[in-house]
């Protein structure tokens, strides 16, 4: 009964993958053949219809065509251990080599069209020689504002401080809870399903989206990128934390299980222990990623260094913007040092 | 003499269809020293496990000291597991804690999870840790990291903190497997001191013949979650052997 669950579990994932697969494929060849105005591309309701339809289309082709024997790439990912143990057909005598063949050449072309790639414009002269002006500038640093930047990027290496220490209790109380060998029960699957939905959704909006949210909510200046690092933070951290969990061995969690322990104390007194250098190591890196970030994030109003760099670089000063650069890269090239050697001292 | 564990028809089956226990009926006395023999995968951890409801029984009774515990669920789980004690083929310490720290760690019960947590156990809890750790033999160890120990010495730290339960009956799932042969006997020989001197029941997964002969008053011998021998130690000949164990194996000797 649980194995044959299991197994059209896996046929379904597999019908999906060559769906989509079918319908990404032949909205490709409907665009070339069609070649439909701007507008026709833009009715984004009736498009995805057709997507639709193409998907349905695809996922019964990969049903009949294995229920055949013919693997196609959908089969051959998801397709149950046993059966991965058995020799497939070399590359170009099966279905799912010209699948994947056809996949990718047909990607690589999009994509060259999609981003207007042009050899033309990368060799053109007045191009080039502009950049180099830029470099030129950027080369030749003017220190005059070296104080300044330096007090700034103290700033910023605050603001990344705070987010981190803000963040590490709140991400350590949470990763419990979005941890499969922590909420065993079912309503304990409940919370760790929502829990890990809502960090996937903050983790997946970047921290420079935050910022700006936080720069009208509370203002801009350092405060608005310090909660926007925060947020991204807890979510990340809380993230890497919870696999650690994880992965602790159970033998320990049995042992204390054993003796009669709370929840509390099994957590407390055997999964603890076992991830408190990965968890310190963890917080360190954050700290070297968050004053990496609070100067993109100060680049749209988060304060700190980067907001001087958004101010020289939008008047083209590129003598002023080298010298926030040179201070930007010794920053972050010591903390980089820094926190591998203290990183790898922790293991 | 009234039973302090009696199961009747246990059965338990794994999610994944494994039918682990299939009616197991087994009686034990006050202050027996029961072994449990068998292959790996004959559902003896499973039968230890179920006792002390690490896993839940799919159906069937436990009655230990009276109540049947089979079914008990949330904080009588604990009360139950605080009566029985375990200790476990890789002896499950907290790595990066003390020897003392790992024995308080038995009488979690105990305390409230906040006082545990802060680390206030109570004096006479560290008292009676050094005591049991006098008993294993190992009271110098005491201040020392779990992890820095030898094998038979953490599975002595984890009989201390079975004891620490102040537990009627003690759990060993394969206590020696994981140590060289002379270490075997160290630590059995203390798991019998526990059993005589304190008057503990023990109930032991074992593996080697000759040490269930030594150390058992008797044996019952699981083979796909059904007994096919329960009696006294030394009535396993070669014949029997080879009805539990399987034509063809032979019994490894260990001194």
């Amino acid at each position: 009964m649980m194995q044959n669950n299991f197994s059209q579990n896996l046929n379904l994932r597999r019908s999906v993958f060559d769906g989509i697969m079918f319908a990404y494929l032949s909205c490709v060849f409907l665009v070339t053949v069609l070649r439909p105005d701007e507008e026709a591309m833009l009715q984004l309701g009736r498009n995805a219809s057709v997507f639709g339809i193409l998907f349905l289309v695809g996922g019964i082709i990969s049903h009949i065509l294995n229920g055949t024997g013919r693997k196609s790439l959908g089969e051959l990912i998801f397709q149950p251990a046993h059966k991965k143990a058995e020799e497939s057909a070399p590359l170009l005598k099966s279905l799912w080599g010209w699948q994947l063949l056809i996949f990718n050449i047909v990607t690589l072309v999009v994509a060259l069209i999609v981003t207007k790639s042009s050899l033309i414009e990368l060799l053109d002269i007045d191009g080039f020689k502009g950049a180099m002006r830029l470099f030129g500038g950027l080369l030749s640093p003017n220190f005059e504002i070296l104080p300044k930047a330096v007090l700034t990027m103290i700033e910023t290496i605050f603001m990344a401080f705070l987010a981190t220490a803000l963040a590490t209790p709140l991400a350590f109380v949470l990763c419990f809870f979005c941890s499969r060998n922590v909420m065993t029960s079912n309503s304990g699957f409940v919370i760790y399903s929502v829990l890990r939905m809502i960090f996937n959704i903050s983790r997946s909006i970047e921290a420079v989206i935050w910022a700006i949210i936080f720069s009208v909510w509370v203002g801009i200046g350092p405060f608005a990128g310090m909660l926007a690092l925060m947020i991204h933070s807890i979510a990340s951290l809380a993230k890497q934390y919870s696999e650690a969990v994880e992965s602790v061995s159970d033998g320990p969690i049995e042992g204390i299980e054993a003796t009669g322990a709370t929840k509390l104390q099994v957590v407390w007194f055997s999964i603890v222990p076992q991830v408190v250098l990965p968890f310190i190591s963890f917080t360190i890196y954050r700290w070297d990623i968050n004053i990496r970030m609070a100067t993109i994030v100060g680049l749209v109003g988060g304060g700190g260094i980067g907001t001087l760099l958004m101010l020289y670089s939008g008047q083209a000063m590129w003598p002023e913007v080298g010298t926030i650069i040179l201070v930007i890269a010794f920053v972050v090239w010591f903390m980089d040092q820094a926190s591998a050697y203290v990183r790898e001292a922790l293991k | 003499m009234e039973n302090i564990l009696t199961i009747r028809n246990l059965e338990k089956t794994y999610p994944n269809g494994t039918r682990a226990l299939k009616g197991v009926n087994i009686d034990v006395k006050p202050g027996e020293f029961l072994v449990i023999i068998g292959l790996s995968g004959s559902g003896k951890s499973t039968l230890l496990r179920c006792i002390n409801r690490l896993h839940d029984p799919t159906s069937g009774q436990i009655i230990f000291d009276g109540q049947d515990i089979s079914k008990v669920q949330g904080n009588e789980v604990r009360g139950v597991r605080s009566k029985i004690a375990m200790i476990f083929q890789h002896f499950n310490l907290i790595p990066r804690h003390t020897v003392l720290s790992n024995v308080l760690m038995g009488s979690l019960a105990s305390i409230g999870s906040f006082a545990s947590i802060f680390g206030f156990f109570p004096k006479a809890d560290v008292d009676k840790a050094m005591g049991y750790l006098e008993l294993v033999g190992i009271r110098e160890k005491a201040r020392m990291r779990a992890d820095n120990l030898s094998g038979g010495q953490q599975q002595r730290v984890a009989i201390a903190r079975a004891l620490m339960q102040n537990p009627k009956l003690l759990l060993a799932d394969e206590p020696v497997a994981s140590l060289d042969p002379a270490t075997c006997h160290t630590v059995m020989d203390y798991l019998r001191k526990v059993n005589r001197e304190l008057g503990i029941t023990i109930v032991a997964n074992l593996h080697f013949l000759s040490l269930v002969r030594e150390y058992g008053t008797r044996v019952i011998a699981l083979k796909a979650g059904e007994i096919v021998y329960e009696g006294s130690p030394s009535e396993i000949d070669d014949a029997w052997f080879a009805r539990i164990y399987g034509e063809g194996t032979r019994e490894v000797h260990i001194q």
